[in-house]
């Protein structure tokens, strides 16, 4: 292991109290993991990604954190879920893989999860093009990842989970099963009326949390 | 000064819009629209790409179990087994497919295109010229078709299709060549705006919008087979034993008649009544994508389905099952194998 310069430490302390405003003796522990890392988040994750490079069976806590983000990115690239979820195993069983070659050099981990999920939808829209002369899914050239929109769907995905049991189930049923309100006032024994009121509740709250900033 | 135009409340509006989203359709214009309406769709329109819990939990397994073994140890083939274990639907598919047998199925393919704005996506010539295999995109659903022949007779299906206008469609499938058997009307019992017609190739389509949205149709897919059956009440529990389908949906008359009935499997809906009039059965062959082909082919053939084909894996990557219900209609249940 490279040894910490007092240089590069210090540098990164200086950078991290200009940022944060709290003094940098508070973080020594995490001095090993963060170095050359930009921000306390940064250093988290890099901590992460070596755990799991030392020892695989610690990649999960590494897939919970970026799943919404790299599901996400490449759902609304593909517009088909059978494909997202094709695409989104490859690019984790790909970065699970490999994951000793990821180098920290300054580029956040989720930069490298999405470099392997735009290749992963610039091959699958390649071989479309090959396959059908006449494609309706022809290789975007928008491809780059958008990051604030990226981070956007990511955060309303994780709000999902936190709604109360039943408007999370009617949003799951409606958006992901697309099932008709008819179906699912049938399977939560309630009336259609009262199905079409948890929705609107599920979705003005998700609307007040995004609006509101807190996750 | 007239009073304002009551509002209808914020839940059914949003509900008509979010409806329009899933199946593409344009909303009616609403009369007096509630500001609410746009930003709750624009948070909708996200939720369109929510992730299946089931996938986010069945991939972290997987990766779980990968990491504990060799990691370095036959990775690709290994991460290719295991999506192949998790995605079984061929991408563009949903759960049920009709596939059409007809004479002439390039002109089919050609009235597909003129009348329903159908895209064609594969096509696979015989040496003959005519077409083993061919696939039609319309709305959210495919078409599969193919040229009869000595061993394969044709098997036109009857086709409930939704569309933005059932009017305009419906004249442009005049135009294309099909015959008016009644022009859309508002008095179609099913609510919807709903015409029928027949097509040259002995197929028959029910155009239909949808109206109000809410309560919308059961599981709106662009198509959905519609099965004229005899005895058809001992349809639907055959398909709940032999598929897992589901009822969504059934109306009886007081004697146990079927008048109508949605059945779900998977992601998509067929519809079936009784036999009545000139709607009289037409056995059909029906494509329909499943977790586990060979549990599902044996399961069918348990509760009284016929084989027609035991399990193979095809050269176009799927492994597939043919049986025959007890009504005559065939079943392929396929399993998407990866590419």
């Amino acid at each position: 292991m490279a040894s910490v310069t007092f240089f590069g430490v210090s540098s990164y302390y200086s950078r991290a109290m200009k940022a944060t405003g709290r003094p940098g003796k508070k973080k020594t522990h995490k001095r090993a993991a963060s170095r050359n890392a930009k921000t306390p988040a940064q250093a988290e994750e890099r901590f992460l990604v070596e755990a799991a490079q030392s020892d695989p069976a610690r990649f999960a806590a590494l897939y919970e954190l970026h799943f919404e983000r790299v599901y996400g990115f490449i759902a609304g690239r593909v517009h088909d879920r059978a494909t997202a979820e094709d695409l989104t195993s490859g690019v984790f069983y790909k970065a699970l893989a490999n994951l000793k070659s990821y180098e920290w050099r300054g580029v956040p981990f989720v930069a490298w999860l999405l470099r392997i999920a735009t290749n992963a939808v610039i091959d699958r829209s390649q071989r479309a093009s090959r396959e059908h002369a006449l494609t309706d899914d022809p290789p975007d050239p928008g491809i780059k990842p958008d990051m604030r929109a990226i981070e956007y769907r990511a955060r309303l995905f994780r709000l999902v989970k936190q709604l109360p049991e039943t408007q999370r189930r009617v949003v799951q049923e409606r958006f992901v099963d697309q099932r008709s309100i008819r179906e699912i006032a049938t399977r939560l024994g309630k009336s259609e009326g009262a199905v079409k009121q948890l929705q609107l509740r599920a979705l003005e709250r998700l609307r007040a949390q995004m609006e509101g900033g807190h996750a | 000064m007239p009073k304002h135009l009551p509002k209808r409340p914020l839940a059914d509006q949003l509900e008509e819009v979010v409806q329009a989203m899933l199946v593409s359709l344009q909303p009616r214009p609403e009369k007096s629209p509630h500001r609410d309406v746009a930003p709750l769709l624009s948070i909708a329109r996200e939720l369109r790409f929510l992730p299946r819990e089931e996938f986010r939990a069945t991939l972290k397994s997987d990766l779980q179990r990968r990491a504990s073994m060799s990691v370095n140890e036959g990775t690709e083939s290994a991460a290719a087994a295991t999506a192949k274990a998790v995605h079984y639907m061929r991408p563009g598919f949903t759960s049920i497919t009709p596939y059409i047998i007809v004479n002439g199925a390039s002109q089919f393919i050609d009235f597909l295109k003129h009348a329903f704005d159908g895209v064609e996506r594969l096509r696979v010539p015989a040496p003959d010229g005519t077409l083993m295999h061919s696939e039609v995109a319309i709305g959210n659903g495919i078409i599969e078709a193919g040229d009869a022949n000595a061993q394969i007779p044709p098997a036109p299906t009857d086709i409930h299709l939704y569309v933005n206008n059932a009017d305009a469609t419906f004249d442009r499938a005049l135009a294309a060549g099909a015959t008016s058997i009644y022009r859309p009307t508002d008095e179609h019992p099913s609510g919807d705006r709903w015409g029928a017609l027949k097509d040259p190739f002995g197929n028959r389509w029910y155009i239909a919008t949808p109206r109000g949205w809410t309560p919308g149709p059961e599981g709106l897919r662009s198509i959905q087979p519609y099965l004229h059956l005899r005895e058809a009440h001992k349809m639907i529990p055959f398909l709940e034993a032999a598929f897992g389908a589901e009822d969504v949906g059934t109306h009886k008359t007081p004697e146990g008649r079927v008048l109508h009935s949605t059945m779900r499997i998977g992601n998509a809906t067929l519809e079936i009544d009784e036999a009545h009039g000139e709607y009289q059965p037409k056995p059909c062959v029906l494509h329909v994508y499943v977790p586990n082909a060979d549990a599902m082919y044996a399961q069918a053939l348990r509760v009284g389905a016929t084989s027609v084909e035991p399990p193979t894996d095809k050269p176009y990557g799927d492994r597939s099952a043919g049986v025959k219900d007890p009504f005559g209609n065939t079943w392929y249940l396929n399993t998407f194998l990866g590419r």
